[in-house]
């Protein structure tokens, strides 16, 4: 028992917070809708993964680049101009517009990215300005109006279950998780993101090449939030003009509870997954409960005070401090048993 | 000699082509050249955009906006980044002030303007006092903020009680609206307040550098406070003149005006890094949006074509800004 | 060397390096042979610096040639470096603490493989921790959670895993212990008998000793002199790198002997490097606390200043107990802290030099939350010109000399009802030599205005020049303290270059 506390309290808060508030939204998810007659069915966990499938990949777009030490709005504007386009640009096939849309996600991160490396801009004020460029784009071409789908096949079989909890949706999206995952824990790359978080000056100093880095890392979140819009819009059978801020709540509470920090350098791919289970579990609560709306809305605003919380650094120093003093006085304790 | 050695700090920090390239003066010059020029252009050009009318129309798109984006400065200013939910903050308050019409229009406009300035300074102070991050830290309060007023409105409309008063503020004076009015007194009395009060110019101290505030024990803590309060109350001044000119309130479209709102700051040229910049420069941002935006919508162009503008001329704004920093540097 | 015919690993030939008007480096020329571990001596601002990093790629010289093993070599980045064969281990620990040990033992490394093979990853990185004696070190730990002499060693490991040609190392036994001292030394030792030249920069001088074949001393960018260890002893080495003495004026009377200290400090302990100190500081005295990097003086400044959270011990002003840790505490009790690095943790550069000397005073100024400038300007102008900047007031302090950045930084200290004592942490870094008397004589006349100073300085000349009473402090310990004008730079180089307890070790 001890050991195994022993074991708990040396993890990192990195893997530490996305293990703990996934185990805590999975009991959630198990115990109170069915304590309130609403019992568990393959459905419900169905209801889940296509909330993951929806959000899932904004929240690992914008994770990626806190990850990396910057902050990507523009994911919002990518999830909704990815929607529109690939919309008009799939009538014919809907995976060419897939594949279209996830290019022009890549061009518009690259754009951004090669701006805030060469310039050394500050991300959130470009990614600012491509979100607004984007949301434009976006209404520019719906002419303002939600446009629909109107390969309604597509729509369908998008959805529908695939050995009853999964669906081609969230297996796409399970994939690109995956591979990013790989990518970021099994090549030399996820070393260089997270070295150009923690310590850009350093890494410069050591010969990591941080331009690159951040282009990389700009390009792929484009490229996974246009994919989350394009296929968002696919199973809805809609593009719409403005997906509100809701998205971003979405992402920047999953990825802070996947153990990203806004500081940068920490997280992986796998945390933001757990992340964005999380999410989905505790959204899909509320939904199988049939609660309104402000209570996943105040559960959620409440969740993100507490994680930026957690990660704040003076919280973080205080919490360092004390442990410090507590190991030493134990030690001291300890040395004075033996005398 | 040692200073010579120390001078030269740090690894020699390769220089990108386009840093060395771009001169400073000429990106500004060439920008304002061609800002001076679409502008001329589509002032001539643009039926009905030189008249009277229109003039009033423009400044009277503006002033709400402006409003709400000379608050923003202030969070930006002091090295706060932005807040991306004060747009809630403004439909939130929206809400509370044709509410609190039952207690008369006076007792509605101060408790509604409170109620802004708190539920942001207690947003000030988790971000001052902890170091908390602005960006997560307001989308969470947006996101508890739209909570609670879904859950007091059940998710419909408000509307100000039958008997109240309150509409002599969606009223014009002179021929303009009240609001414009009020933005240029929220601007005088901000200018002021970051020029000559202590906590004003400590402001700028802090925005401009963390760090040494925190070595030279300067008041963090209320700086950021005091920022996100005034952001807040000039939300609510936002909400209370949106409210007595639309008569009822719903929670859609509040993103609308957190982003035309920072898009004002940032066109004004403010250093979005803080310290830097001062409030008057975002009324212009907001005007020159304003203009632009008046001129596509003469043109015939849909919504969507000015947001697209609005967000290319963001950008633009943004890389002339650091481009003149880095050459004053 | 051993034998003439053996090949040279690295040659340096009439180099020469100016930054604008100051010569840093001239006519400068080294060899080093394969196997052969050089030690580069000589003080703050010899030279040895830019020699690493004109090495390391991070600078260029203006003139002469570098070769190694024979062919003309002048890296352009700290890549090209790497790939001619040049390894540095930095004074400044260039690691990246959210990352795991094994991480950066591969980052930057210009083979690693594209695939991240974890397994093969880790047993590189035990291997090269063995080779620094770090055998028990968990290379999937995160670099945050180790002790600094660790860190250093790891920074080794890495320099060691890059198999260079040639291993520069600057100032890299700082921050360690006894023990990690020797398992440094083992690895160069083995490192060099598999045919690597070592550089080996570094003050201390008994390492230098016991380490090192042969030596070169720089002094003010010349060569002074090449020889074998063992054809020096310390005190001839000690006397090339100071040459002759210079004849110091007493530039000012120090305070009388007697009267109680107006701060007084007993055993302030700084983990992880300062045990415990004692200190007492007169008003109107100015004290140095001299050591080399990683000594401990800057702790020492920091602490007091509130600087650090994990400071404890008992200070006290005017015999009042001073709180430890919170700079707003600090300063409320009158201590004054200017930190070694103006930019990030000092000047508001994007403002006025008038702003910036009136930024920590405004409380003072204002009545009813509104600042008087009828308050502000004869303040502002009177300081402003004590610093000799009356003309320049309306300038941003971005568009300042780094002298003169410095000379705003202090003038904000100055005359503020109720400071007891300065705290100076390497006044003046990056400062020139005009620049420097100016700043030593504002610290002057605010001593002799009663105000105790405390200064952490690495520089010989600035210890004499400003000093009443030199604390000389090695590996967070005080090794001596004695009056400016009953010592000699001789022996303070002496203490502040070997350990206490091996003052006898090289006679």
């Amino acid at each position: 028992m001890s050991a195994a506390l022993k074991r708990l309290r040396s993890l990192s808060p990195e893997v530490l917070s996305p293990v703990l508030f996934l185990l805590a939204m999975i009991g959630f998810f198990l115990i109170v809708p069915t304590s309130q007659g609403h019992p568990i069915g393959s459905y419900s966990i169905y209801s889940v993964l296509q909330t993951f499938g929806t959000y899932g990949l904004v929240a690992l777009a914008l994770g990626l680049t806190m990850i990396a030490g910057e902050f990507d709005l523009s994911t919002l504007g990518m999830f909704a101009l990815g929607g529109m386009l690939a919309v008009k640009l799939g009538e014919s096939s809907a995976a060419l517009g897939i594949v279209l849309v996830v290019a022009i996600g890549a061009l518009a991160g690259l754009i951004q990215g090669a701006l805030i490396a060469f310039l050394r801009l500050n991300s959130m004020a470009v990614t600012l300005g491509g979100y607004i460029t984007m949301i434009g784009l976006t209404g520019t071409l719906g002419h303002d109006k939600s446009v629909s789908y109107l390969n309604v096949d597509t729509a369908i079989k998008l959805d529908e279950p695939i050995a009853e909890i999964f669906s081609r949706h969230s297996l796409i999206v399970l994939a690109a998780f995956v591979l990013v995952a790989l990518l970021m824990g099994f090549t030399r790359l996820g070393r260089a993101v997270r070295a150009v978080g923690g310590d850009r000056k350093t890494s410069r100093t050591v010969g990591v090449r941080v331009n690159l880095v951040l282009i990389g890392v700009f390009t792929l979140s484009g490229m996974l939030a246009g994919l989350a819009g394009g296929l968002n819009a696919y199973s809805l059978a809609t593009a719409v003009t403005n997906p509100g801020v809701a998205p971003l709540v979405f992402a920047a509470t999953a990825a802070l509870i996947g153990g990203v920090t806004v500081a940068g350098g920490q997280g992986t791919a796998a945390g933001i997954a757990a992340g964005a289970l999380a999410m989905s579990l505790l959204q899909a609560s509320f939904g199988i409960l049939a609660s309104p709306i402000w209570v996943t809305e105040i559960v959620t605003g409440l969740l993100l005070v507490v994680a930026v919380l957690l990660t704040a650094p003076l919280i973080r120093d205080r919490i360092a401090n004390a442990r410090q003093a507590y190991e030493s006085l134990r030690a001291r304790r300890t040395a004075g048993g033996i005398d | 000699m040692s200073a010579t050695e120390h001078a030269v700090m740090g690894p020699g920090v390769s220089r990108s082509p386009l840093e060395r390239l771009s001169r400073g003066d000429l990106a500004l010059l060439l920008g304002a050249v061609v800002v001076f020029g679409v502008l001329v252009y589509g002032a001539v050009s643009t039926q009905g955009f030189l008249s009277y009318g229109n003039f009033k129309a423009i400044l009277a798109s503006m002033g709400i906006i402006g409003i709400v984006a000379v608050g923003m400065s202030c969070i930006t200013i002091s090295g706060n980044l932005v807040s991306v939910t004060l747009g809630t903050t403004v439909v939130v308050t929206t809400m509370l002030f044709l509410a609190a019409l039952t207690f008369g229009p006076v007792a509605a406009i101060v408790l509604t303007i409170l109620a802004g300035a708190a539920v942001c300074a207690l947003q000030g102070f988790l971000i001052g006092g902890f170091r908390a991050n602005p960006i997560i830290v307001t989308i969470a309060f947006g996101t508890l903020q739209l909570g609670l007023a879904q859950r007091l409105t059940n998710q419909s409309t408000v509307y100000p009680p039958h008997d109240a008063s309150f509409r002599f503020l969606a009223g014009t004076v002179f021929g303009l609206p009240l609001s414009i009015f009020v933005l240029i007194a929220i601007t005088l009395a901000l200018e002021f307040w970051l020029r000559r009060s202590r906590l004003g110019r400590e402001s700028y101290l802090v925005g401009e550098n963390l760090r040494a505030a925190r070595a030279s024990a300067l008041r963090v803590t209320p700086v950021a406070v005091a920022a996100f309060a005034l952001a807040g109350a000039c939300a609510a001044v936002a909400g209370v003149l949106l409210g007595a000119s639309q008569g009822n309130a719903t929670l859609l479209t509040s993103e609308t005006y957190t982003f035309q709102a920072i898009a004002a700051v940032l066109v004004g040229g403010i250093a979005i890094t803080g310290g830097k910049g001062a409030i008057y420069r975002t009324v212009l941002g907001a005007l020159f949006i304003a203009v632009v935006s008046d001129m596509l919508l003469l043109r015939g162009y849909s919504t969507g074509v000015q947001v697209l503008v609005r967000g290319l001329v963001v950008l633009a704004a943004v890389v002339i800004v650091q481009l003149l920093a880095k050459e004053r540097a | 060397m051993s034998t003439a015919t053996s090949p040279e690993r690295l040659r340096f030939q009439g180099v020469c390096k100016s930054y604008g008007a100051v010569r840093a480096l001239a006519d400068f020329s080294l060899t080093l042979r394969p196997g052969e571990i050089h030690a580069l001596c000589g003080h703050n601002g010899a030279g040895k610096s830019t020699v690493v990093k004109i090495l390391a790629g991070l600078v260029r010289p203006d003139e002469g040639q570098i070769e190694i093993d024979g062919a003309e070599a002048l890296a352009r980045s700290p890549q090209q470096a790497q790939r001619l064969g040049v390894a540095l281990v930095d004074q400044e620990i260039s690691l990246i603490d959210v990352l795991s040990v094994a991480d950066n033992l591969m980052l930057g490394s210009a083979d690693q493989p594209f695939l991240n093979r974890r397994r093969a990853a880790r047993s590189r990185a035990r291997d090269l921790l063995r080779r620094v004696g770090l055998d028990s070190l968990d290379p999937a730990r995160p670099v945050s959670s180790l002790a600094m002499g660790e860190r250093q060693l790891v920074e080794i490991a890495r320099a060691l895993g890059h198999d260079a040609g040639i291993l520069i190392l600057d100032e890299p036994t700082a921050t360690l212990s006894e023990a990690e001292i020797g398992h440094v030394f083992d690895a160069v030792r083995s490192v060099s008998a598999d045919g690597t030249a070592v550089l080996f920069v570094s003050h201390r001088l008994g390492e230098v000793m016991e380490l090192c074949h042969s030596v070169t001393v720089l002094r003010d960018g010349q060569l002074v002199r090449t020889a074998q260890t063992t054809e020096l002893d310390r005190a001839e080495l000690i006397q090339l790198m100071l040459g002759h003495e210079p004849e110091r004026a007493l530039r000012r009377e120090p305070p009388a002997e007697e009267g109680r200290g107006s701060v007084t400090i007993r055993g302030l302990a700084i983990p992880p490097r300062v045990p415990g100190l004692d200190l007492d500081v007169r008003p109107g005295e100015i004290v140095a606390l001299a050591g080399q990097v990683g000594c401990g003086a800057t702790d020492v400044i920091r602490a007091l200043a509130g600087h650090s959270s994990r400071a404890s011990g008992e200070v006290r002003v005017d015999g009042r107990r001073l709180r430890l840790g919170s700079p707003g505490v600090a300063r409320a009790a009158g201590l004054a802290f200017l930190s070694n690095d103006r930019k990030s943790e000092g000047l508001f550069l994007g403002r006025s030099v008038g702003d910036n000397l009136v930024a920590t005073r405004l409380k003072e100024m204002s009545s009813g939350g509104l600042v008087l400038e009828r308050r502000v300007e004869p303040v502002a102008g009177r300081l402003a010109a004590s610093i000799g900047l009356e003309e320049r007031r309306r300038s941003a302090v971005s568009e300042l000399s780094g002298g003169n950045q410095q000379k705003v930084f202090l003038g904000r200290l100055l005359e503020q009802p109720g400071t007891r004592l300065l705290l100076l942490d390497e006044p003046t870094r990056g400062v020139d030599v005009g620049g420097r008397a100016d700043i030593h004589d504002l610290v002057r006349s605010a001593a002799d205005a009663g105000v105790g100073v405390l200064f952490a300085s690495t520089e010989l000349d600035e210890i004499f020049d400003l000093a009443d009473t030199i604390v000389t402090m090695f590996s967070g310990r005080v090794v001596a303290v004695a009056r400016r004008t009953e010592t000699s730079t001789h022996r303070v180089v002496s203490e502040m270059t070997h350990a206490p307890n091996d003052r006898e070790a090289v006679a």
